[in-house]
């Protein structure tokens, strides 16, 4: 079931049409750069857009900056929205479990599906940055290296590693939204409000994370460790958050998943 | 399976996930024997051990603000994370983190660099003999040592022991010791082995959670490379020298006004003959700066502004927690700031004080 | 094949389904009437494990539903609730995907079976536009096709023939008969009297969610004990045959009669000319308005093309 899910992603024009447009933003903003030649001033635009104007390989670094808060996870949440929603809407959730798929099975295969696009986004995202980056902003420091935030150079080989690591903990930061678009999307009929469900949660949290009443449980809040990946380009590298983000990440699988098969696995499926 | 039951096992894992991590922090900590004294004794002689570790500071010290103290009251007034290399005291690194940045503090050979990350800014300066409060000095050892100079075994008591950054750690509390301190209390736990101390808590009179604490959070007790405790920014980075660290520096080196030896009924503990006075140690401690109007009157329009702000014979005066800030003068006269943990009456008597007894020198 | 026993559904207050036994058996073409809103569709949804019973059990292949749904599913073919399908993908390629859901068809023989499945319903020659551009009558094709793909033992149809012209429903209704001659048992549900009467051998009636009639067809249809008589003579024939005469129309006479050869004899044997005679039989809408009670003339013998519960999703 889950190749079938990937082939249906791969397949549908709708994933490299969304795609696409996260993509662009990033794209428009080092066109933007390359032709006024505005960076802003360091520590005040997104993260890392100063240190691009320099050395537009970073250029990837800025891009992720740019589409992790917002277009990442509203893109994931309108797909895993309309992981279990948008087939029943469509109908064809009936005919798949009389095939039959299993329930369980079948929401499986729905996150890893909504994990391969994010994945899939992000790769997109990282490579036409890059290469974007390194056409119109240049390339000069290749070879001396990058700052790190502690103020220390990072070799070459230390950044790209350690932006690979950025973007897998940028796509890991998204298992948890995609399993409460999933649980909410087998909650609901419609999967237009199983994304603003998830949509909601994420404000929530993001603004609950501000507020020192909610210090108890500030920890346990989806966006938490969310922008932890700046820990990776400290030096040394601050992992206690890292570490934190992933298993928070993973406790919200866990649960939310749960909680969507303890909902689905009886439902009377009558759309 | 039915719809229940398995609703009761997303209950059940859903309490083992969230409730896991609660449980294993209030798991007890083995408490240890010994006495208030003996602990007392164990931290004093903590003095010169090396750590690294991360530490989180919480304070709710809203204090008056205006441009040149902004960095006190972001101190004293926020949740800071820092992470800190510390060799000894004469060669360590405390680094401030921020969401997406990071403001770096290494100390070596005398000198002090700042590196700002946003700024993309270094800038290094010598240390003054006196200056306001940095990142450095919120770490739980150096809190502890200013509260603690003069404390006897006398002054404390046990308490119980509590897990901080993994350490089961034996508590310590100095209540209403002196009388003419604003602060009411101050808890510490210490690493039994070492005598670092891990966590402070200082509440002020009258006061029933914390006004501010610092603690560890992960703490490694042992020496860090002499790699970490170094200035190794890249080329990139505009570096400048600064003759004066900050405004209190500042006033102290070239305001022609020579601080008086007493304030306060406290005896002046800085050294230098400068114009900023420090009076008093320990829990009884205050700062004494002389302000140009241009610096005062700004500064005086936030403390009137400040919640429980009162006007005083002499000038405002505001108690923020255990803080106490004084701001002798009016508009457009310039005035003695005089901060620190003494209580109201003291504070204020120590302004009319400074006001009284402080010699102008002339140019310096 | 299909066995429920005391099947009901409750959804809130109402219930969709009241105590329901089925029985449908090996080699039936079994017709499953009932009115829209009488729990035909919510029964159907039971059987195949979408919608989990109230009380009762449901027994698909001698295996009861939905626990064995894993071993039973792949043996049955279904159509629930009008057809669905990937609208951004073309017909052949949905089938390809169904095809290689749950258990998997073999992939070295998927395309052929892709083929055969559309050649079957009509749809063979159909090009690679995707299902978004189809009519409803295709998709109601394309949905059959998908339900034929793995050869099934037991066939479940819920309104096969919606949306489809007269020519269409012609096709369904032989392809069904060809199907179920070489083995297939076919459960179809319907609104419609007349095309459950010229398709199925055994019928069961729905009704307000209760099942009020289950028998064969050809028991259903048998005589009434009369016969039609058809005669320029009726004023003879009256006589002749006195006092079995129920009614009268003109030259046609209802009378009341076991044999109708016996009579025949006799009208012909007294020099009664007879244009037409036959024995009259119960006819399924007499026997399903019967069952149903008064006020249940909701039940229409013109093929209408949809209801107002159906259709409209795809």
């Amino acid at each position: 079931m889950i190749r079938v899910e990937l082939s249906k992603l791969l397949r549908s024009r709708r994933t490299w049409v969304t795609i696409g447009l996260v993509d662009a933003l990033p794209t428009l903003v080092a066109v933007l750069l390359a032709l006024t030649d505005l960076g802003p001033r360091p520590g005040t635009g997104p993260a890392f857009l100063s240190a691009v104007m320099t050395d537009g390989t970073l250029f990837p670094l800025a891009a992720l900056a740019i589409v992790l808060p917002l277009f990442l996870p509203l893109v994931v949440a309108i797909t895993a929205g309309e992981a279990i929603a948008g087939e029943a809407q469509q109908g064809t959730l009936r005919y798949l479990l009389v095939r039959p798929v299993g329930r369980a099975r079948l929401l499986l295969a729905k996150l890893v599906s909504v994990m391969a696009f994010v994945a899939l986004t992000v790769v997109v995202v990282g490579a036409t940055a890059y290469v974007v980056g390194a056409l119109l902003l240049g390339d000069e420091q290749l070879t001396t290296g990058a700052t790190s935030v502690s103020g220390t150079s990072l070799t070459t080989p230390e950044l790209v590693a350690r932006t690979l690591l950025a973007l897998a903990y940028a796509m890991l930061s998204m298992l948890g939204v995609a399993a409460i678009a999933l649980f909410l999307s087998t909650v609901v009929r419609s999967p237009l409000a199983a994304a603003l469900g998830t949509m909601g949660i994420l404000i929530s949290s993001t603004l609950l994370l501000t507020l020192d009443a909610a210090d108890s449980f500030r920890a346990f809040l989806p966006t938490r460790y969310w922008l932890a990946f700046v820990d990776l380009f400290r030096d040394p590298i601050f992992w206690r958050d890292l570490e934190r983000g992933v298993l928070l990440q993973a406790a919200y699988v866990v649960v939310f998943l749960a909680a969507a098969w303890a909902n689905f696995a009886t439902k009377d499926i009558t759309d | 399976m039915t719809s229940v039951r398995r609703w009761c096992v997303v209950a059940l894992v859903t309490v083992v996930v969230v409730g896991s991590p609660v449980l294993l922090r209030a798991l007890p900590a083995g408490d240890s024997d010994l006495t208030a004294p003996e602990l007392l004794a164990l931290v004093s002689e903590s003095g010169d051990r090396s750590f690294s570790g991360y530490v989180e500071t919480a304070g709710a010290l809203q204090i008056p603000s205006a441009d040149r103290f902004d960095g006190v009251g972001a101190l004293l007034g926020e949740r800071n994370r820092l992470r800190v290399w510390w060799r000894d005291r004469e060669a360590w690194r405390v680094a401030v983190m921020r969401t997406a940045g990071e403001v770096d503090l290494v100390h070596t050979a005398g000198l002090t660099t700042e590196y700002d990350y946003e700024d993309a800014e270094a800038t290094t300066t010598r240390d003054p003999d006196i200056r306001l409060p940095r990142s450095a000095d919120l770490l739980p050892p150096e809190v502890a040592r200013r509260l603690l100079t003069g404390v006897t075994g006398a002054d404390v008591t046990r308490l119980p022991a509590r897990r901080v950054a993994g350490i089961a750690a034996p508590g310590l509390r100095l209540e209403g010791a002196r009388e003419r301190s604003s602060i009411g209390r101050v808890d510490l736990w210490a690493d039994p082995e070492s005598g670092l101390p891990l966590r402070v808590e200082v509440s002020a009179r009258g006061s029933s959670a914390p006004d501010f604490s610092t603690g560890f959070v992960e703490i490694t007790v042992a020496t860090p490379a002499a790699a970490d405790v170094e200035p190794r920014l890249t080329a990139d980075v505009e570096r400048s020298f600064d003759e004066v660290l900050d405004i209190a520096d500042a006033v102290n080196q070239y305001a022609p006004i020579q601080a008086p030896d007493r304030a306060g009924g406290l005896a002046r503990t800085s050294a230098a003959r400068g114009a900023v006075g420090v009076y008093g140690d320990g829990l009884t401690q205050v700062i004494a700066i002389p302000l140009r109007d241009r610096e005062a009157d700004p500064l005086r329009e936030q403390v009137r502004a400040t919640p429980g702000a009162e006007r005083v014979p002499g000038g405002d005066s505001v108690a923020i927690g255990p803080l106490g800030v004084f701001l002798g003068g009016d508009d457009g006269e310039g005035g003695w700031l005089v901060a620190g943990t003494v209580t109201g009456p003291v504070l204020v008597r120590a302004g009319q004080d400074l006001l009284r007894d402080a010699v102008f020198v002339g140019e310096r | 094949m299909i066995r429920t026993s005391g099947l009901t559904k409750r959804f809130g207050s109402i219930t969709a389904v009241d105590h329901v036994d089925l029985d449908v058996r090996e080699g039936d073409v079994y017709g499953f009437l009932g009115a829209n809103g009488s729990g035909k569709t919510t029964t159907v949804r039971m059987l195949l494990g979408l919608v989990l019973a109230t009380r009762g059990t449901a027994e698909l292949l001698g295996r009861p539903m939905p626990a064995a749904a894993r071993e039973v599913l792949p043996f049955v073919g279904s159509l629930v609730e009008g057809p669905a399908a990937y609208p951004q993908l073309s017909g052949r390629a949905n089938l390809a995907l169904f095809d290689r859901m749950g258990t998997g068809g073999v992939r070295a023989t998927r395309s052929t079976r892709v083929g055969d499945a559309l050649d079957r319903v009509g749809l063979g020659g159909v090009d690679g536009r995707p299902v978004r551009a189809y009519s409803l009558g295709m998709r109601q094709r394309l949905g059959l096709a998908s339900a034929l793909l793995r050869a099934p033992r037991l066939l479940v149809l819920d309104e096969p023939t919606n949306g489809l012209d007269p020519q269409g429903i012609r096709d369904i209704r032989a392809l069904l008969l060809e199907l179920n001659r070489a083995g297939t048992t076919v459960f179809v549900s319907s609104h419609l009297l007349a095309e459950i009467e010229q398709m199925c051998t055994r019928v069961g009636v729905l009704h307000r969610g209760r099942l009020v009639l289950q028998e064969q067809l050809a028991d259903l249809q048998r005589p009434t004990g009369r016969v039609l008589l058809g005669t320029p003579d009726a004023e003879r024939a009256i006589a002749l045959l006195d006092g079995h005469v129920e009614h009268r129309d003109g030259d046609r006479l209802v009378v009341r009669a076991a044999d109708a050869a016996e009579l025949a004899v006799r009208l012909v044997g007294a020099g009664v000319r007879v244009a037409e005679l036959r024995p009259e039989r119960h006819t399924l809408e007499s026997v399903v308005l019967e069952a149903t009670g008064a006020g249940s003339d909701d039940f229409s013998a013109t093929a209408a093309p949809t209801g107002p519960d159906r259709g409209g999703r795809g």
